[in-house]
């Protein structure tokens, strides 16, 4: 793309500002980071080196019960969104009304948190109510408490939050795959399933991996939705905002603002690790390809 | 059922819509049992569309499909009889050649040391054995399309759909490799439905073709046929390097074997009836003829004018050199430009000059009539 | 069901002509065109049930009469007076106001970066640029807004860096727990995004249409100006678009760094529902939802939204 009058140092300059941005996006994180292992703390004149904060949080019966919520969650929102982001991207893949499709995948991602979060709790509970009507009118115990704020609707809240990335994804990896070789596969004798899991699914594997990662991140990180609709229960970020908001900056929020941020950072640094070998690997691939292999 | 026994595909009344596209319309016609048949036409005619019909790719919004006299309406393309190539990219990418070509069999659940023989014996007949831990990005476009044909053929279908198979190779291997499907084809002996835009291919290959434009079946017929005897104009325009001259019926011969005269505007030739029959003429219609261009001559001067030979006034435009033809073209009075063409000869006498009047002429049996 | 498919088609194969008995009605129920078709549909019809109806519902229960602790049915628009005549109207406005500058920083923040690895970077090598924005994107917008307090605050990074080079004599607090710090919060937590939505929208802009450019001499501005944002338009308009509903309508931002006078849609309903008015916090969602759908309208209206589609078709 670059040709030979482009200046060397404008080019350089705009790539100092394109890392320079990425830096000043991750710079305060990092000095979270930081503070989370000062045995004082923010402010504090003198740093000392110590793992203890995270001893603290880690030690704290409630934080590590919230911990497990939080695990809990996050493995049922990829159970659940990850395969409905499938569903829906080969439905969009497939059918004539392309446009609503994707409108509607995407428009979870255009109504801000704390609205969607009020609205689905004011639905719930109405629903709650009307199941409960429903089932005392006609002796049905079981039918009372679908709806009561619980796992369930936080699960709910969080599928909403997390299944348009897991489309887009997806969807991304999917536009890459010729849909041909499926009807290969059919005509080899191939059951619909059959083709998807021997043929599609290997090739779309690393999409669908990535929005496994993307899921769980998310549902790691996401806070106001899940603060609504949990119910009983709190998970590692609603902890979290309430520390910040009645404690304040106390040392043990940094440690699990650093918690969050370091495993966030691991999860997404390995793929993008991964990604980057395998493109390269592809690549080489490629240039393997382009040169000729052998007369016909 | 109506079907034959040695009646290996019929389609009845097929249509496709798209949305308001109507992508087929009502196509009916039959396929024998072994034979080559090409559905050939332009881009966007519908063919693709018709092949997918046959292989269940999609469900066709009227008609029916006939496998071996078998309503497939409800059949996915999985409990079909049928195993398609495509034109590209329909190898599976993460499978060597061999685990490409064994799929279909490790699907019937067949027995390893049955799979690879059976394997072994395809890749020899498409000339790859020795190819078969190669990936397929390390194969040349016409090795994966031997790969693709080997792949279909392993599983013994009895009917073979090729949707534009050549379309992505060069020209020389496209030619080498319409010779060596036809030789396959014949080998195993199950029918191949191949389709094409390419009317060379068509050729070189078919035992019968199929013109498939707008969404209709226009013509069906032997390859000679269709090129020698098209009925439709369609077919005069788009097979062959076919003129057209428009003119209206003057007169009907009223005893057989006689000839239908078309006036021109400039002139008045004659035309066998034979080859109207079928069509209805009547005096005064408009009708279209088609003369192939190598069986136009240009006339000498003065030449005899007798009932075997039509000749008509024209004006020399140019010459036009082909490699193996070379083309004349000429201006007929009412506008329309004719080709004329020769197998290019070392001692060709030199052409008349550019604006010069000439005649030109072909024997009678060679023009045929169109109604449309 | 592998197994008996394997069977018919052995049969056929085997050149007899046994036609397999068509298929059982339990198949026809379960098969493609049946059952399995509708699976496709199932995160349509999650969709439909958990997103779209609690979002169109939230205009009923905006006009149900506020009770003690929950609502009940009724007619009224109490809530909807109490937002416009109280300080919550003007907070909304404010904060429609804050929200823009967020999306403007962030356009000339994000949107060169976009331009500028569409344009100079070899087209292998681009999507591992971009990629390095997924980076801060995926650190919980939660721990980024929280890392702006040391960072903004009076004893924060930036007020002792300033006072150490002797630029300033007292620090500055006029930043953190004002409306200058939610937007700074706001582009730290939304810029991302507009890089992505801005290189996704410059799929539209052709390489070669920077060739011409250069070859018609255009300045980088005017080519800039001219060409490359109406080209993009789409792109960059549903990621405007994007960051300004959420600048509207996340609370944690105002929640962490604002302060008084620096509130936002999305903390006015937090606010609601904590003081446990539920009619009100459902208006404010009803005309927060009805902001966006008439953004999105005059959007499309302007650029055709669905063209953003294209790369991916
Ligand atoms: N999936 C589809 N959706 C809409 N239109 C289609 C689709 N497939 C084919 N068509 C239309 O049907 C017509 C016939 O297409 P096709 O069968 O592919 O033609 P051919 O193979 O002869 O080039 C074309 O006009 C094409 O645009
Ligand atoms: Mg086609």
């Amino acid at each position: 793309m670059r040709d030979d009058y482009t200046s060397e140092l404008g080019h350089g300059l705009k790539w100092a500002y394109l890392l320079g941005i990425v830096g000043a996006l991750l710079a305060p994180v990092f000095y979270v980071i930081y503070i989370s292992f000062n045995e004082f703390g923010f402010g504090a004149r003198i740093y000392v080196f110590t793992v203890d904060w995270y001893r603290v949080v880690l030690g704290d019966k409630m934080l590590v019960a919230s911990l497990e919520w939080t695990i809990y969650l996050a493995l049922a929102a990829v159970a659940t969104a990850v395969p409905m982001g499938l569903l829906s991207a080969k439905l969009y893949k497939k059918t004539r009304y392309k446009v609503a499709i994707v409108t509607l995948m995407l428009a979870p991602l255009f109504v801000p948190a704390d609205i969607m979060a009020s609205s689905l709790l004011v639905f719930f509970r109405h629903l709650n109510g009307i199941f409960e009507l429903i089932g005392e009118a006609l002796g049905w115990a079981w039918l009372t408490h679908w709806f009561e704020l619980g796992f369930f609707t936080a699960l709910v809240g969080q599928i909403l939050y997390t299944l348009p990335y897991a489309f887009v994804v997806i969807l991304i990896t999917m536009s890459r795959y010729h849909p041909q070789q499926t009807e290969a596969a059919r005509s080899c004798g191939a059951t619909a399933w059959q083709a998807f899991w021997h043929v599609e699914f290997p090739q779309i594997r690393a999409g669908v991996f990535s929005a496994c990662a993307f899921v769980v991140i998310l549902s790691f990180n996401e806070a106001t939705r899940t603060a609504l609709l949990k119910g009983g229960f709190d998970t590692f970020s609603n902890v979290l905002v309430s520390q910040m908001l009645n404690v304040g900056m106390s040392e043990e929020s940094y440690a699990m603002a650093g918690i969050m941020s370091i495993g966030a950072m691991t999860v997404i640094g390995s793929i993008l690790i991964y990604t980057l070998v395998r493109s390269e690997r592809l690549e080489r691939e490629a240039r393997a390809k382009a040169e000729p292999v052998m007369s016909t | 059922m109506s079907a034959q026994p040695d009646t290996a595909v019929e389609v009845d009344g097929l249509s496709k819509n798209y949305g308001p596209v109507a992508a087929l319309s009502s196509v009916s016609f039959s396929i024998e049992s072994g034979q080559y048949f090409v559905l050939l036409g332009p881009s966007g005619g519908g063919k693709t569309t018709l092949l997918r019909l046959i292989g269940g790719f999609i469900r066709p919004s009227r008609g029916r499909v006939l496998l071996h006299g078998r309503d497939v309406g409800d059949e996915p393309p999985n409990r079909r009889p049928t195993s398609m190539v495509f034109q590209s990219y329909a190898l599976f990418p993460h499978m060597s050649v061999e685990r490409n070509v064994a799929y279909g069999l490790k699907l019937r659940k067949m027995a390893a040391p049955e799979i690879g023989r059976r394997v072994a014996r395809m890749l020899e007949l498409v000339g790859l054995a020795g190819y078969e831990a190669r990936m397929p990005h390390e194969l040349s476009g016409g090795q994966q399309q031997r790969v693709q044909l080997a792949r279909s053929l392993v599983l013994e279908s009895d009917i073979l759909l090729l949707d534009e198979p050549l379309a992505s190779l060069d020209a020389k291997l496209r030619k080498d490799m319409c010779l060596e499907l036809k030789h396959i084809q014949e080998k195993v002996g199950i029918t191949f439905i191949h389709v094409t835009h390419n009317q060379e291919e068509a050729m070189t290959i078919a035992d019968r073709i199929a013109i498939i434009a707008d969404g209709r079946l226009v013509e069906e017929g032997t390859a000679r046929d269709v090129y020698e005897r098209p009925r439709r104009r369609f077919t005069a325009e788009f097979i062959g390097d076919n003129n057209l001259l428009h003119g209206t019926v003057s007169a009907i011969a009223a005893e057989p074997g006689g000839r239908v005269k078309v006036d021109l505007g400039y002139a008045e030739v004659a035309v066998d009836a034979t080859v109207a029959e079928g069509t209805d003429v009547a005096a005064g219609d408009a009708v279209s003829l088609s003369v192939r261009s190598e069986l136009v001559e240009l006339v000498a001067p003065g030449g005899a004018e007798d009932g075997a030979r039509q000749t008509v006034p024209a004006t020399y435009l140019e010459e036009v050199y082909l490699g193996l033809t070379t083309s004349h073209l000429v201006r007929l009075p009412d506008g329309s430009e004719v080709a004329v063409r020769r197998i290019s000869e070392g001692g060709d006498a030199a052409p008349p000059a550019p604006g010069q009047e000439v005649r030109i002429g072909w024997k009678t049996p060679s023009a045929r009539l169109h109604v449309e | 069901m592998s197994e008996d498919i394997a069977t018919t088609v052995l049969q056929s194969a085997g050149g007899g002509r046994d036609v397999p008995a068509s298929p059982s009605p339990w198949r026809r129920w379960l098969g493609e065109n049946g059952l399995q078709k509708w699976a496709f549909y199932v995160p349509v019809i999650f969709l439909v049930l958990f997103f779209v109806l609690p979002m169109a519902t939230t205009v009923v229960w905006s006009v149900f009469e506020r009770t003690q602790f929950w609502m009940e049915p009724g007619f009224t628009f109490f809530a909807y007076e109490n937002f416009f005549t109280s300080a919550r109207a003007e907070n909304y406005v404010y904060s429609m106001i804050h929200s823009a500058w967020a999306v403007v920083i962030s356009f000339a923040l994000g949107f060169p970066i976009a331009v500028f690895v569409r344009r100079r970077v070899p087209r292998a090598a681009q999507h591992r640029v971009i990629l390095l924005f997924i980076l801060p994107f995926m650190i919980s917008e939660l721990v980024r807004v929280f890392a702006m307090r040391p960072i903004l605050g009076r004893y924060g990074v930036l007020n002792s860096l300033f006072m150490d080079i002797g630029l300033i004599d007292e620090p500055i607090t006029a930043i953190l727990f004002s409306p200058l710090g939610v937007v700074i919060g706001d582009v730290v937590s939304f810029l991302p995004f507009m890089v992505f939505a801005g290189f996704l929208a410059m799929e539209a802009v052709q390489p070669y249409v920077f060739e011409v450019c250069d070859d018609l001499g255009a300045r980088t501005l005017r080519t800039f100006r001219d060409i490359i944002v109406p080209l993009a338009a789409p792109g960059i308009f549903a990621g405007g678009i994007f960051i300004f509903v959420n600048g509207l309508g996340v609370a944690l931002v105002p929640i962490i760094l604002g302060g008084p006078g620096a509130v936002n849609a999305g903390l006015i309903v937090n606010q609601a529902i904590v003081a446990l008015d539920f009619p009100l916090a459902m208006a404010i969602s009803t005309i927060m939802i009805a902001t966006l759908v008439a953004l999105l309208y005059i959007g499309h209206r302007l650029f055709d939204l669905t063209k953003i589609l294209e790369p991916i078709n």
